[in-house]
């Protein structure tokens, strides 16, 4: 049985639906991210679990416990915010030893747990400060570490690392997995940034319209997305228009060009049209890579990204990226200039629609 | 630029003496008690009357009680309402602000006629009429109690802050207790000033349900005496003014830290 289980939990405010039939397993020490646009219901199914929201159907169990209508002061769940929520009256110590304090554990468990904390969020001495004497990179590390002093049996952490600067970001998104794993604790991590989902999580749950998209490892659902929602959303995605012109051998034509798809093209019919999403990166130009399809396209833009150069490229009336690495002796075509572009077969998805 | 300054300061210069004068009228007049000097005699004769002690100790506590079973009552309302009724929060402010609208007189009135017999006879002892003037010293104080209190819940963020004491295994207590109220602590202190300000000066309650307050005291003694009535004002003034004054030193020690806060 799962650690923490969700059972086609439903959750209306009013007419509108915000989380419907949703179905999720967590396994002990799992880190789960739900990743999905604003309003899709990620937070709301967050604080389902979190007790703070109560499920107009369905049922949340947590080690084998129907938690579903227990208070969330009894779940033994901790919980992350996005504005950190430090008390504001108390010290740094005051704040981690908090949950310690309402448990009643007696002052010398307390302070070697507060110390041991400090250290797990590399603050040691700085307990006596108040929570305006931090750093928002800080505060959010305290509010990490308040959550798990107490040993929860989950953890939550609801959009934690959007109120920082980029770089804090990525430094603390590292430290939070590598605390995470430490003490193997079941994790649930809501964020609308897949960069984030992506190198964090066991598994991520794309989200959209308060329903499940897709579940799967990051490799997978970057990969393999099921969804036109999932494709278009994870990662950077051309959509492009194109028409059946052999099911069996699983041949489409963009723009009067033919390309082979690697992916069966299901109760498809010839002449139909159909979306197919290829990844920026998985489009080379031919003159350096052969690959079994091959396209002619006019150069529209390029931008500098940084460690890859995006080249923005027409065939008829689709429009579409590719990704290059970029090193200093990179040759880039000129604006209008026609290229041959190749991609696999396998890189080509056929997508169905979202529900 | 110039001239802007000049007619800004004449308008201020102008307010302050009409403002100003009457008051160093009263002082002027408070000292003259002794014929040819300037003198303390008036103040003297106040502070050396027992009815003063007396009636400046009863309001004292009075106030005392106010503001505790005032905040008491309106805090936990106050925060319940911002955390799960924030849609009642017009109506919420429209009844606080009531005693602005029904006279002192009105609500006093309304007292006597229904708390004067049973089921709840309170005016027929000093005690329960103590109590039933606390309750009336309540709701006069309400207005500005209750904006006091919510401008304090305003600038937290009170719901994430419930929550995360929850999360944490807090009960509704503990969050009352050890995180609202202390991080209301300025606008609670706010709060207490002007509801011991109010309740000191009030005279309409007081008088009409006789009780030795300080309110009736100085009307009874500004119509026997002379001097002394004006230096009971300058007290009284100079009370309201410290405890104003006490309001704006909490305040500016909590706007520093608010900006540094990180809780928002």
């Amino acid at each position: 049985m799962a650690f923490l289980e969700l059972t086609n939990v439903r959750k209306s405010f009013g007419q509108v639906n915000a989380v419907e039939s949703f179905n999720l397993k967590v396994e002990r020490g799992e880190l789960v991210s739900f990743l999905g646009p604003s309003g899709c219901g990620k937070t709301t199914t967050l604080r389902m679990i979190a007790g703070f929201e109560l499920p107009t159907a369905g049922s949340v169990q947590i080690n084998g416990a129907d938690l579903t209508y227990v208070p969330p002061n009894k779940r033994n769940v901790g919980m992350v915010f996005q504005s950190y929520a430090l008390f504001p009256n108390m010290t740094v110590a005051d704040n981690i030893g908090f949950g310690l304090r309402i448990a009643k554990k007696p002052a010398r468990e307390i302070k070697p747990r507060v110390e041991e904390m400090l250290a797990l969020i590399h603050m040691p001495g700085l307990g006596n400060r108040y929570p305006y004497q931090l750093s928002g990179g800080q505060q959010q590390r305290v509010a990490l570490a308040r959550a798990l002093a107490f040993s929860p049996q989950v953890l939550l952490l609801d959009e934690p690392l959007s109120a920082l600067d980029a770089k804090i970001r990525v430094s603390l998104r590292g430290e939070i997995r590598s605390i995470q794993q430490k003490l193997g604790i079941t994790t649930i991590y809501v964020t609308h940034d897949q960069e984030e989902a992506l190198s964090l999580s066991d598994r991520v749950v794309v989200m959209n319209n308060g329903h499940i998209e897709q579940v799967g490892a990051p490799f997978e659902i970057y990969n393999f997305p099921t969804t036109e929602f999932v494709a278009q959303f994870v990662g950077t995605l051309n959509t492009l228009s194109a028409q059946v012109q052999d099911v069996g051998d699983k041949r489409l034509v963009v723009d009067g060009q033919a390309i082979k798809s690697a992916h069966a093209l299901e109760g498809a019919r010839v002449g139909e049209k159909v979306s197919i999403s290829i990844r920026p990166e998985r489009i080379s130009f031919y003159s350096e890579v052969q690959k079994v399809n091959r396209m002619e396209c006019a150069v529209e833009n390029i931008a500098f990204l940084g460690s890859i150069v995006r080249i923005q490229v027409r065939t008829g009336a689709n429009v579409f990226y590719m990704d290059t690495f970029n090193n200093p002796f990179l040759e880039l075509p000129k604006l209008g200039d026609k290229v041959q572009i190749t991609f696999s077969a396998e890189a080509v998805l056929v997508l169905r629609q979202s529900a | 630029m110039k001239k802007t300054n000049f007619w800004a300061w004449l308008w201020i210069v102008l307010g302050a003496v009409y403002f100003f004068l009457p008051l160093y009228g009263t002082l002027d007049f408070s000292l003259r008690e002794q014929r040819g000097i300037l003198s303390l005699l008036a103040y003297q004769n106040v502070l050396n009357d027992p009815h003063f002690r007396n009636s400046f100790a009863f309001s004292a506590t009075m106030a005392a009680a106010t503001i505790v079973i005032g905040l008491l009552l309106i805090v936990p309302t106050a925060y319940w309402v911002h955390l799960r009724l924030p849609q009642a929060r017009p109506i919420v402010e429209f009844i606080t602000l009531l005693p602005f609208v029904v006279p002192a007189i009105v609500l006093v009135f309304g007292f006597i006629r229904i708390y004067s017999g049973p089921p709840l006879a309170l005016t027929n002892s000093a005690e329960t009429t103590n109590i039933l003037l606390m309750f009336g010293y309540i709701v006069v104080a309400l207005p500005y109690t209750y904006r006091s209190v919510d401008a304090g819940l305003r600038a937290i963020d009170v719901r994430t802050l419930t929550e995360a004491a929850q999360s944490l295994g807090a009960g509704w207590f503990t969050v009352l207790f050890r995180i609202i109220f202390p991080n209301l602590r300025v606008a609670l202190l706010s709060s207490a000033f002007l509801t011991f300000a109010i309740v000191v000066g009030e005279f309409t309650l007081a008088n009409l349900l006789n009780r030795p307050a300080f309110g009736p005291y100085m009307v009874l003694l500004g119509q026997d005496r002379a001097y002394e009535p004006a230096a009971l004002s300058i007290m009284s003034f100079a009370l309201t003014w410290a405890a104003i004054g006490l309001i704006q030193w909490f305040s500016r020690g909590a706007q520093g830290q608010g900006q540094l806060a990180g809780t928002r």
